[in-house]
């Protein structure tokens, strides 16, 4: 892939973004987890690629305010590539918003579980042996030699992260795009993208059923059997009826509420 | 107790709230970082920097004290390092009075999990409006008043007037709204969930969300593996399309061919 040079703009934006970058736990919720930082981070480009098309505008802020979740170091690296997709999109057409979606969402899972093992099991405990033994002693450069070789190290790799997704994203969208592959390329990553979120919605949702049917002398766990049909059956059931729930019109406001409701019921009369 | 209550609240909401906007992720709330910085508010630097090195160790778990990790390394630490330098204490007599405030804080931390949950729609809504400084500012302005804020009054209570408050009030909840609470949590991610799905299904590829589900559940496989074979599904299919399309390439050009031959036959 030949090499780009960074127009000025580009440059501006990028380093707007990487220090945004940095609030990747801001307001985290059990909803959509880091999307807030997402959106913060996404915010440069976005102003520099639609500048005054406010409806175009709102569209991509709606796409960068969805769940996301990784770790924070690859985050730099997917918005990177985020913001190189956004402005083929607006650019070329080549790229549209499902194909922009399928990517991040192919992209969170498996970066977390890298970036997770990279950082926090292994330089981590590389920065703190060091640390510690310092500061055992007294002495205060222990806690400076972890921040800097746990902490900064993070944001350096951050810079170049953000850096190496935008480049590469925008040469590799280039590059499929004369060949005039685009809606291939745009099944494939739909494809990766499902097969991610069906993955984490395995891991992460769960619908924790504990009730215990007792008929006479027999008691029948209820949640065994269901998932003697279908591990995780309810899990999916859950997702799905929310889908059909949202594409009929419904406000997330009323999902969230109402499944407080059905939580907090479900737990009076001790189905949960 | 109430001078250490607060200084230990103050340090743990000052590094907590920090760590949210530099230095990536938990690198500041580590006992290494988060113990000498107490110590400095605290007065005696160099008892901080030592005990830093020693709780370091213990919530790596390089060494433990009695068998048992304690549950939070951020809290344990400012209530460990705060303790031994007011009252003179032993790291594990801070440590003992830490295990059971870090305990009290999560459960407490746990009854407002759908309360942060259901902000989302506001955020959503915020980000719509495109005005990106008003985003970031509201988002700044609220992240001072919820986990950290939340926290540190907890640990503030607690260190003050004994973790027994907290407790009882915690007891006197009736079990069913904390285990309400509780599978809230797990189930209000399927609606961040669902958001996305609806957003890229599509028909003729939906099916592979289950082989995504079906690899996690009845393989029990992790995200990396997934992604490989995801990738490799995803590979397959966009070179049969490649091939598929230069098939139609060549072959309108052989047609185009053929019907030049015709007209000059005819």
């Amino acid at each position: 892939m030949a090499k780009k040079i960074l127009s000025q703009e580009e440059n501006s934006v990028l380093k707007s973004m990487f220090l945004r970058s940095h609030t990747v736990f801001i307001n985290f919720n059990m909803v959509k987890m880091e999307a807030n930082c997402f959106t913060i981070t996404m915010a440069p480009a976005i102003e520099s690629i639609y500048g005054d098309d406010i409806e175009e505008k709102k569209e991509a802020y709606l796409r960068h305010q969805n769940f996301f979740n990784t770790h924070a170091v690859a985050l730099s690296f997917i918005a990177g590539l985020a913001y190189a997709m956004e402005k083929e999109k607006k650019e070329t057409g080549a790229v549209d918003g499902q194909t922009i979606e399928s990517i991040k969402a192919a992209l969170m899972g498996p970066t977390a579980g890298m970036f997770d093992s990279l950082f926090f099991n292994c330089l981590r405990v590389i920065a703190a042996g060091i640390g510690i033994g310092l500061c055992a002693d007294g002495n205060f450069l222990g806690t400076i030699i972890f921040i800097l070789l746990y902490g900064v190290s993070q944001s350096v790799f951050k810079y170049i992260l953000i850096n190496l997704g935008y480049v590469y994203g925008t040469s590799f969208i280039d590059m499929v795009f004369e060949t005039g592959l685009m809606t291939s390329l745009t099944k494939s990553a739909s494809v990766l993208g499902l097969i991610m979120v069906g993955a984490m919605t395995a891991q992460m949702v769960n619908v924790p059923l504990n009730w215990t049917l007792t008929v006479g002398q027999t008691s029948v766990v209820v949640n065994d059997i269901i998932n003697q049909i279908f591990p995780g059956l309810l899990g999916v059931v859950l997702l799905f009826t929310l889908v059909s729930l949202i594409k009929k019109g419904k406000r997330p406001t009323q999902l969230i509420f109402g499944i407080l409701a059905i939580a907090i019921l479900g737990a009076l009369i001790g189905i949960f | 107790m109430v001078t250490i209550a607060l200084k230990a609240a103050f340090v743990y909401y000052v590094v907590y709230w920090l760590d949210t906007f530099i230095l990536s992720w938990q690198c500041l709330t580590r006992p290494i970082v988060i113990a000498p910085l107490a110590g400095l508010v605290m007065g005696d630097f160099h008892t901080g920097i030592v005990m830093g090195a020693a709780l370091e160790s213990i919530f790596m778990g390089i060494s433990a004290i009695g068998g048992a990790i304690p549950a939070d390394a951020t809290t344990s630490s400012v209530i460990a390092v705060a303790y031994t330098i007011l009252t003179g204490a032993s790291i594990e007599e801070g440590l003992a009075i830490a295990m059971p405030i870090g305990t009290a804080m999560s459960s407490f931390g746990g009854l407002l999990t759908p309360l942060w949950a259901s902000l989302a729609p506001f955020w959503e809504k915020l980000a719509v409006e495109a005005n990106p400084k008003k985003f970031l500012i509201v988002n700044i302005l609220v992240s001072f008043f919820t986990m950290p804020f939340v926290n540190a009054i907890v640990l503030f209570f607690a260190v003050a007037y004994g973790v027994e408050g907290l407790n009882s009030l915690l007891a006197s909840l009736p079990v069913w709204v904390m285990t309400g609470l509780g599978a809230a949590s797990g189930m209000m991610l399927a609606v961040g969930f669902a958001i996305l799905t609806s957003m890229i299904w599509s028909g003729d590829v939906a099916i592979f969300f289950f082989v995504g589900y079906v690899l996690v559940k009845y393989a029990g496989l992790g995200t990396v593996p997934i992604a490989i074979i995801g990738a490799a599904i995803a590979i397959s299919l966009f070179m049969s399309d490649k091939k598929l399309s230069d098939l139609k390439t060549s072959l309108t050009n052989t047609q185009v061919n053929v019907n030049d031959d015709e007209e000059d036959f005819f």
